[in-house]
């Protein structure tokens, strides 16, 4: 126990798996932070340039020996011996590139998928470390799509993104390079095509974004309200709709098609391709210029049109390269905004840390959530160590709310939550939740065994320690019902349980680590008595003893709580035992009518 | 890139004659008969233009080595311009060209596909899921239209190899056997490729799937780790499967990375040999420089139609079950079949089941000689186990099934005579989880009488519970309820649901109540908007809650597709007999007795 007291509410790793200084120093913009994590890797970095470099040198050799091959030919009589050496270093050359070129595809692969474990760790220990606050107010789907996609991205932001186009990069240089060897002026071509190139990609990437971003909304209309038709089909059919929809979805798919020719219509027109050509031809001509002035031999025209020739893996790359960058760049920004996303609770250390009695008061509490209309104003109760309090009100009357305050999820805005007499936000933060228990409207349960998700909190809990909180919650039976008992596994490969029996195990589990709060959100319904009956004992069970708030939607346990508020917009409409409120409320009456 | 991207392709039988399959392609082709003309010309300019540059080049290297005329040399020069031009021109019309026949394509198919599921009865939907059904008229489709991408883009590059291939084996036809006869080594070393890289992604993808499972499990179970003090052991869990995932992915990575560069070292062997073979050719006088050259620059533009070849029929094969799936989505057999269009005037709302026989699957009866009567105008609870039969006749009703034999009458029209989109405008129906669009509260209020006004949707709004239901809204009648109504709680989604039905006035109500759990206040207001539409309409009721069996007609109690007993609440709970025994399975805990009961229970343990 005192080693949990010890440590501070923010989660933190073994040593060796935390995050590195630099890399969270970097996080304030994207390109930085990708930088910072991927300098560890600097060695492969290194590689792919290495490999990118060497394999467009040793793939402009080519046309270069080609083009000596052919002056040895055109000697009178032809130069046959040097013909076999040429032949020979293309082959040997050729070979040397293909293991190039494996070090670059290879190097760019491994930083990629090291890049893609590396921070899916990083957002995955920062999610960890986040507060309560944070996580019930994210949902669950966009760090899901963090996780997967964008982390994804950044890794094919590497492989094949900058890869290639490191790669392509370097066969625009080499004909720049290399052109010299034939003519200084030869390079004017190579030159031009190199400035116009990223101008007119400049252009296209440019003009692309909106339409792409267009095309893809489109898209998911359409796809959206499919899957809503189809999903609803008995609705659609039994309120006579399928011509509507059957409209709708035509219109739908009428706007998507226009978006995608618009789409199609500027990557038609590819001003790279163009380029190409033109740069083929001009250096062309003038080679064949400077060859008939006799600046150049037949052979020097040979190399240098081939090395024009390089230009074409370029130009076919860029179609989608950089928009593999710039999509790698986007989804770090996003990773980070999630990261960078602070939450206010301080953890409060030297606070109060002692064992509960469990009086429970909300004195004038307001709170409203940021840009929400739903608020609490002017709550005020108070409970009793041991007593049972039923909120009751209409889903938006500010139930969950309420009780997230007492276990400080969120901080109120003024008044105060007190317990024991002593403000929640004086108690130490650790001390305060090791004493409350929630029991949330969805229960999670983890894909592992029964005995395992009851003794969550306790992982050192004995056998007959499982079996006894699981008698109290009144799941032993069900689970003894299984055909592994409290080794069943649940989950997507094991057995799913109905919304009682989940209810029942998180009972279990609350007994185990045995709270002085207990705060119930109950939302299950049970389709027959019997079941009914058990969730019944269970909640009497676990409510003894411990002081016990229970959103409720059960008459019964309105009807068996010492007191009860019944909430109505975030305020009080009535407040007190359940004759009293026979008596003064009228809304409170008509539900305990028949 | 075509070499990659259909790594994931499945196995799929066979529906459709092969010559049945491409008449109905070539019938989504048709209206676009004279596009498909221009696009072939313009591809085959493409490929001309294509196959002229190296042709022209070593034209003009042969005149350039024996010092030929200025003129020749500046029009070959031009017409390397030219074919530069063209090459790009052409192709730039082709795509615009291309992209329109496809995305009509698409659209029209989509459009099909979603016209006749829309119009297939829901024996179709226990078949196919809808998931299954939307990825078909979303994915399959544009399947099919990467198919056509696909064929142009491998025709154009064929015909440029082609050209240059007569071109070549015109000049010296032992070269060119020799080119030809290193394509089929590039064709099958492709081809292992393609088969190893399929494997490792498939085990990338698994380890993958992996991690989101676990990202997945453990985020959602965030809050509960918290509350416990428990992030060590989910952090554990995700480390060993993120890295398990590197793992493997780098496993892919390698055998991706080493698949072009394979390919190019095996390229440059041909290319050094032709080299040096070319080479003693030239030197023998058998061919000149130029067409030397023509060779070693044409052996590159027959690397990409192979390599693209290898994939190709792979690639096909997909596009083309793809098409299969649409199309057997399109001709899906409609269960139901109406023999009569009557579009009838406002119904009474009679019904009248007669010696049913009704199964979903062979040999499975759910009725057999079932008759039920229910008068213009009543209200019928129908209570029993699961199985009973009660949604059946529900679904039967609503015409969503076909009955094998017997007869079912609204008011004296036989089921099958009716118009089915006239019959069910006078039907309104609940399913027990009440189904609502993505748009305002309005919005779905309006969705089965569209001349509503603002108004009057206000006015129906408020008969419930005086309107007090609108305060639990954010927007009122303007909130957003989300996609399928995820925004809006069970108890709020039923009112919009039983306002959508008082908003169409059926002549017919089914409802399927739901069981979730519902907070007695919206409770209350559901019942009053029940009784709202009970007054009025002939209603079915699959009935879960105690206060709809109490404030019917008559409750139906069925048992294995037949009617055991018949009555109201009381006199049906005083027999004793299968009621009453259904009542202290599924309804006693509904009631106030019950819940005073457990006060006491309650009083007695506490004292205890």
């Amino acid at each position: 126990m005192t080693e949990s007291v010890m440590r501070s509410s923010e989660f933190t790793l073994p040593k060796e798996k935390q995050v590195s200084e630099n890399v969270r120093r970097a996080r304030t913009s994207p390109v930085r932070w990708i930088a910072a994590h991927a300098i560890r890797y600097w060695y492969l970095g290194i590689g792919m340039l290495v490999g990118a470099v060497s394999n467009a040198a040793f793939a402009a050799i080519v046309p270069m020996i080609i083009g000596r091959a052919m002056d040895a030919l055109l000697q009178d009589p032809p130069d046959v011996a040097l013909l076999g050496r040429f032949a020979l270093f293309i082959l040997v050359t050729q070979i040397v590139r293909g293991g190039l070129q494996l070090g670059r595809n290879f190097s760019a692969e491994l930083t990629g998928q090291r890049m893609e474990r590396d921070i899916r760790h990083e957002l995955y220990t920062s999610m960890l470390g986040k507060s309560m606050t944070y996580h019930s107010l994210q949902p669950v789907g966009d760090v899901m799509a963090r996780a997967t996609n964008d982390v994804r991205e950044i890794n094919f932001m590497f492989s094949p993104g900058l890869n290639l186009v490191i790669g392509s990069l370097n066969f625009i240089f080499m004909p720049i390079i290399l052109s010299f060897q034939y003519h200084p002026t030869l390079v004017i071509v190579p030159l031009s095509f190199l400035v116009l190139y990223v101008l007119s990609l400049w252009q296209y990437l440019y003009e692309l974004r909106p339409i792409s971003d267009a095309v893809r909304k489109a898209f998911g209309a359409l796809n959206t309200r499919l899957a809503e038709a189809v999903d609803g089909i008995e609705t659609v059919k039994g309120m006579a709709n399928e011509k509507e929809e059957v409209e709708r979805f035509e219109e739908n798919a009428r706007e998507f098609r226009d978006k995608r020719v618009h789409q199609g219509d500027v990557e038609a027109r590819f001003i790279p391709l163009l380029l190409m050509g033109l740069a083929q031809a001009a250096g062309l001509a003038h080679a064949i210029y400077l060859f008939q002035a006799g600046a150049i031999k037949v052979g020097d025209i040979v190399g240098y049109f081939g090395l024009l020739l390089l230009l074409r893996f370029p130009t076919f790359v860029s179609l989608f390269a950089y928009s593999q960058v710039s999509l790698g760049v986007a989804g770090a920004r996003r990773i980070l905004e999630l990261i960078n996303k602070e939450t206010e609770l301080d953890q409060n250390i030297q606070g109060y840390d002692r064992t509960m009695e469990g009086e429970l008061e909300f004195q004038e509490v307001d709170f409203a959530y940021p840009e929400d209309e739903l608020s609490l104003s002017g709550i005020d109760f108070k409970v009793y160590p041991g007593e049972t309090v039923a909120i009751v009100g209409q889903t938006g009357s500010g139930k969950t709310t309420l009780a997230k305050l007492v276990n400080r999820t969120y901080d109120v805005d003024s008044g105060k939550v007190l317990i024991d007499g002593i403000d929640v936000r004086d108690w130490n933060l650790e001390a305060l939740r090791r004493q409350i228990s929630i029991i949330e409207q969805d229960i999670f349960l983890f894909s592992d065994s029964i005995a395992e998700n009851i003794a969550f909190g306790r992982p050192d809990a004995s056998q007959e320690e499982i079996e006894a909180a699981a008698k109290s919650a009144q799941a032993h039976e069900f689970i003894l019902s299984f055909k592994d008992g409290y080794e069943t596994e649940l989950g997507e490969r094991g057995v799913t349980l109905s919304g009682g029996q989940r209810q029942r195990l998180a009972l279990a589990r609350a007994f185990l680590t045995d709270p002085r709060i207990l705060i119930l959100d109950d939302s299950t319904s049970s389709i027959d008595s019997e079941t009914e009956d058990e969730i019944q004992r269970a909640i009497f069970k676990a409510a003894e003893g411990h002081t016990t708030l229970i959103i409720t939607h059960r008459l019964s346990q309105i009807r068996w709580a010492d007191h009860i508020v019944v909430l109505r917009k975030g305020v009080i409409a009535a407040s007190g035992t359940h004759e009293e409120l026979m008596e003064t409320s009228e809304a409170y009456r008509r539900i305990f009518s028949e | 890139m075509g070499f990659f991207s259909s790594l994931d392709t499945e196995e799929y039988d066979r529906e459709y004659q092969d010559r049945e399959l491409a008449a109905r392609i070539v019938g989504y082709l048709k209206p676009h008969g004279i596009r498909m003309f221009w696009i072939s010309i313009f591809i085959t300019l493409v490929a001309v233009a294509g196959a002229a540059l190296p042709i022209l080049v070593s034209d003009g290297i042969d005149r350039l080595s024996r010092n030929a005329q200025d003129e020749v040399i500046v029009l070959l020069v031009g017409l390397v311009f030219l074919s530069g031009l063209v090459t790009w021109g052409a192709n730039w019309i082709r795509r615009r060209l291309s992209i329109r026949v496809i995305s009509d394509v698409v659209m029209t198919l989509r459009t099909d596909a979603f016209h006749s599921a829309a119009n297939h009865d829901l024996s179709f939907y226990d078949k196919f899921s809808s998931g299954r059904v939307v990825s078909r008229i979303t994915s399959d489709t544009r399947e099919f239209g990467n198919l056509i991408v696909l064929v142009t883009d491998l025709i154009s590059q064929m015909t440029q190899a082609v050209i240059l291939g007569v071109v070549l084996a015109r000049i010296e036809l032992r070269l060119f056997l020799y080119v030809i006869g290193f394509l089929p080594l590039l064709f099958f070393v492709a081809l292992g490729f393609r088969k190893i890289a399929r494997k490792v992604t498939r085990e990338g993808m698994r380890a993958m799937a992996k991690v989101n499972a676990t990202i997945k499990e453990t985020v959602s179970g965030i809050a509960v780790a918290k509350n416990f003090r428990q992030e060590g052991a989910i952090f554990e869990d995700f480390d060993e499967a993120n890295l398990d995932s590197y793992h493997m992915n780098v496993q892919r990575g390698f055998v991706l990375s080493l698949v072009f560069p394979a390919l190019n070292a095996l390229g440059g062997v041909g290319t050094a040999m032709l080299v040096y073979v070319g080479g003693m050719n030239v030197a023998q006088g058998v061919v000149t420089v130029g067409s030397w050259y023509l060779f070693l620059v044409s052996l590159d533009r027959f690397f990409f139609p192979v390599l693209n070849l290898s994939a190709f029929w792979a690639q096909v094969q997909q596009g083309l079950s793809a098409s299969e799936r649409v199309f057997a989505l399109i001709d899906a057999e409609p269960a139901v079949v109406q023999k009569g269009h009557i579009k009838p005037e406002r119904l009474e709302g009679e019904v009248q089941i007669q010696n049913l026989y009704f199964r979903y699957e062979e040999d499975e009866w759910v009725f057999r000689d079932f008759s039920l009567h229910i008068c213009p105008g009543e209200s019928v609870a129908l209570v029993g186990h699961t199985g009973a039969g009660k949604s059946s006749i529900a679904k039967l009703i609503a015409r969503f099934y076909e009955f094998q034999s017997g007869q079912i009458f609204i008011d004296d029209y036989d089921i099958r005579e009716l118009d089915l989109h006239a019959y069910r405008d006078q039907l309104g129906m609940i399913s027990q989880v009440p189904f609502l669009f993505s748009g305002t509260v309005a919005e779905n209020i309006r969705y089965a009488n569209e001349h509503l006004s603002d108004a009057e949707i206000r006015d129906l709004a408020m008969k419930i519970g005086d309107g007090h239901w609108l305060e639990t809204l954010p927007d009122g009648l303007q909130t957003e309820v989300g996609e399928r109504g995820g925004q809006l709680s069970m108890g709020q989604r039923q009112l919009v649901a039983l306002l959508r039905v008082l908003a169409e006035h059926p002549a017919i109500f089914i409802l399927d109540e739901a069981t979730a759990s519902i907070d007695p206040f919206t409770e209350w207001q559901i019942q009053q908007a029940l009784d709202l539409i009970l007054k009025d309409s002939t209603s079915v009721l699959i009935a879960h809650r105690l206060s709809t069996v109490k404030s019917v007609d008559r409750i139906v109690v069925l048992r294995e597709g037949k009617i055991i007993e018949e009555g109201d609440h009381e006199g049906l709970l005083a027999q004793g007999g299968h009621y009453a025994n259904l009542y202290n399975t599924y309804f006693r805990h509904q009631s106030l007795e019950y819940v005073e009961k457990t006060k006491k229970l309650a009083e007695e343990r506490r004292l205890s």
